[in-house]
């Protein structure tokens, strides 16, 4: 029981970090990243690569991250540019189907020059007991990274002038505009951190199970289900939806079963949606 | 009202910004415009009739443009993103093909029945969606976890759809629907008649009501439109086609997989042919579907580089046509009539 619990915890850190990735650029200016995924399995390739090429860890990781982060504000400053002048629902829709394109690109670029290439980061040492139950230092490490993160992230938001001017174009563009906020900037701040993130969560996903090329869509997926269950834009949010939906997947496959898991965990995030449109800490529209 | 108020009207708070899109086609351009399509569309089969494989690739371009006739019905003319549409043609195939296999039914019959499921789940998501009010990103949400949830349970029922292995399907084997030629017109009679369909229905009352609710839902209700309603009969006849679609598909094919209906294979091309074609528009979806058909064969060649490509095109297509090819020769044709006119 105990050992579900915290497998489910571990797991559902993961799903918090991923969530959050996608529900700022959401929150921040109607951008439904599609290409989230794709940004993630980027960096975790980078990292296998680097690692080859025989870098230390930290900086392999550190690259690999920081190329996600690249990436995000390369989009942001190109394709997205047109996508910024639309408002409202035209916009989350064009960010939609253009980020599509390019995760079609990334998807690409990659079954075709390393169609076989995946980052599993194996951390070495005896399981510790915590609680009495036996775990792996991988997962320990992750969710120490993860918490850790999500610590900063949720400090910097409230605490610092940049973060509050972030979330002053979160929640009224206009308003902030006029308050000497640069929207533009801030998003371009913001689409470089998704950018981070996603690679941060690869990196910390390959530390339990191995990132391949293929996980993408995977990983958009369930960022967006987590971002949706958690109330669009809002991180505490993304972290209670992820926790909830970790813990539901851990119980549900260690008592029921794993095909019927994503099933229960598809139907618990539907349900979240339908008591709760606006999600766990969403504004109210 | 002129259509020039009507476009300005819309151009807000359509979808996408929509040029054109609010505009009234007359019955007979409309028909000719059909009439044209069944002409050109019949006799594709002169030029690749010979190959197997061609005629293989045009029957699943006349499955798609069905396809995008429904989504176009349920997210163009009503505003319901479903996130599902190869989920409820699953129903429709997987349905139509365990009926009549298991319990034995002609296929016919097991068609209609599985139709009448997928209409019943179409519908429901429409009565959900409008029950919670939810918006055009939750309705998606909620209609993408369907699919996923569907896709997953044709996985993992082994026993009954076969698993990933796919499922051989029996009924409809010893009928001119397995042979080379037939099922493609067979298709293209369906897409004609889904076409007659979605304009009859535009022009009817309900026609009305859509445009009404789609350029400004509270002042469509405020003015007496029951736009629950409307939505709904929109997602129960969309999801019927979609079934139907789907039913038919499994007979003519007789091997249905759950690859054959998951978001990434149906959902994402079927958007992309949608909104390339021109949103709520007529021929957008058949523009659209025969286009990426085209393409996709073209690129089929060069298999590693398909994805980029088609990426890359969708990216430039979005940028610079956001109201679709029908949207954007609508509009050229509109300010020439407007140049001719202020001479």
């Amino acid at each position: 029981m105990t050992a579900v619990i915290l497998d489910g915890i571990v797991l559902g850190l993961q799903f918090g970090l991923l969530g959050v990735g996608l529900t700022i650029v959401y929150g921040m200016g109607g951008i439904l990243n599609l290409a989230y995924g794709q940004m993630a399995v980027v960096a975790a390739i980078v990292v296998s690569f680097a690692l080859k090429w025989g870098l230390p860890v930290v900086p392999a990781v550190v690259l690999g991250i920081v190329t996600a982060a690249v990436i995000g504000l390369v989009l942001n400053l190109t394709i997205l540019k047109p996508v910024y002048r639309r408002r409202g629902e035209g916009r989350v829709l064009l960010s939609l189907l253009v980020t599509i394109g390019v995760a079609f690109i990334i998807d690409g670029l990659l079954v075709w020059r390393f169609p076989l290439e995946a980052l599993g980061l194996s951390i070495g040492g005896d399981p510790v007991l915590i609680l009495g139950v036996p775990m792996r230092t991988g997962s320990l490490l992750a969710s120490a990274i993860t918490i850790l993160a999500g610590g900063s992230l949720i400090y910097f938001f409230r605490a610092t002038t940049a973060g509050k001017a972030i979330r002053s174009v979160i929640q009224d563009e206009v308003g902030a505009q006029l308050c000497g906020v640069n929207p533009a900037a801030v998003r371009t701040l913001i689409f470089t951190l998704s950018g981070a993130l996603a690679g941060l969560v690869a990196v910390t996903q390959s530390m339990t199970s191995p990132v391949t090329i293929s996980s993408g869509f995977d990983i958009t997926i369930l960022a967006l289900l987590v971002t949706v269950v958690g109330g669009l834009g809002s991180i505490r949010g993304a972290f209670l939806a992820g926790l909830l939906l970790g813990l539901v997947n851990a119980a549900s496959s260690f008592y029921i079963g794993s095909y019927i898991t994503t099933i229960i965990l598809l139907g618990a995030a539907a349900l979240t949606i339908l008591i709760r449109p606006s999600g766990l800490f969403g504004k109210h529209a | 009202m002129t259509t020039e108020d009507l476009d300005s009207a819309s151009g807000t708070s359509s979808v996408l910004g929509g040029g054109g899109q609010g505009r009234q086609v007359s019955s007979l351009t409309a028909f000719a415009a059909i009439a044209v399509v069944g002409i050109v569309l019949a006799l594709v089969p002169l030029w690749i009739g010979d190959s197997r494989t061609l005629m293989g690739v045009a029957v699943s371009g006349l499955l798609f443009a069905c396809y995008a006739i429904a989504f176009n019905l349920i997210f163009g003319s009503t505003g319901q993103l479903f996130l599902a549409v190869g989920a409820i043609a699953g129903v429709g195939a997987y349905g139509s093909a365990i009926i009549s296999d298991r319990l034995g039914l002609p296929f016919p019959i097991s068609m209609l029945l599985a139709t009448g499921l997928a209409m019943l789940i179409g519908g429901g998501f429409s009565w959900i969606a409008v029950r919670r009010s939810l918006g055009i990103i939750f309705t998606g949400i909620v209609t993408l976890t369907f699919s996923l949830g569907f896709d997953n349970l044709l996985l993992g029922q082994r026993s009954i759809t076969g698993g990933e292995t796919g499922y051989v399907v029996d009924a409809g084997s010893d009928t001119f629907l397995r042979q080379q030629i037939p099922p493609y017109y067979v298709f293209l009679g369906l897409v004609l008649f889904y076409l007659i369909g979605y304009f009859l229905l535009h022009r009817s009352h309900i026609g009305w009501a859509f445009r009404a609710l789609r350029d400004d839902e509270v002042a469509a209700e405020l003015a007496g439109v029951n736009v629950a309603k409307y939505r709904i009969y929109a997602g129960t006849i969309g999801g019927g086609m979609l079934g139907f679609a789907g039913a038919l598909w499994a007979h003519v094919e007789g091997f249905i997989s759950p690859a054959t209906f998951t978001f990434v294979h149906v959902d994402v091309p079927v958007i992309v042919m949608v909104v390339f074609g021109g949103i709520g528009t007529l021929m957008g979806p058949i523009v659209g579907s025969a286009f990426f058909t085209y393409i996709g064969e073209v690129l089929a060649s060069f298999s590693q580089l398909r994805l980029i490509a088609e990426g890359a095109l969708l990216i430039v297509l979005f940028l610079t046509l956001p109201n679709g090819v029908v949207g954007a020769l609508r509009s050229g044709v509109s300010r020439l009539r407007g140049r001719r006119a202020t001479r």
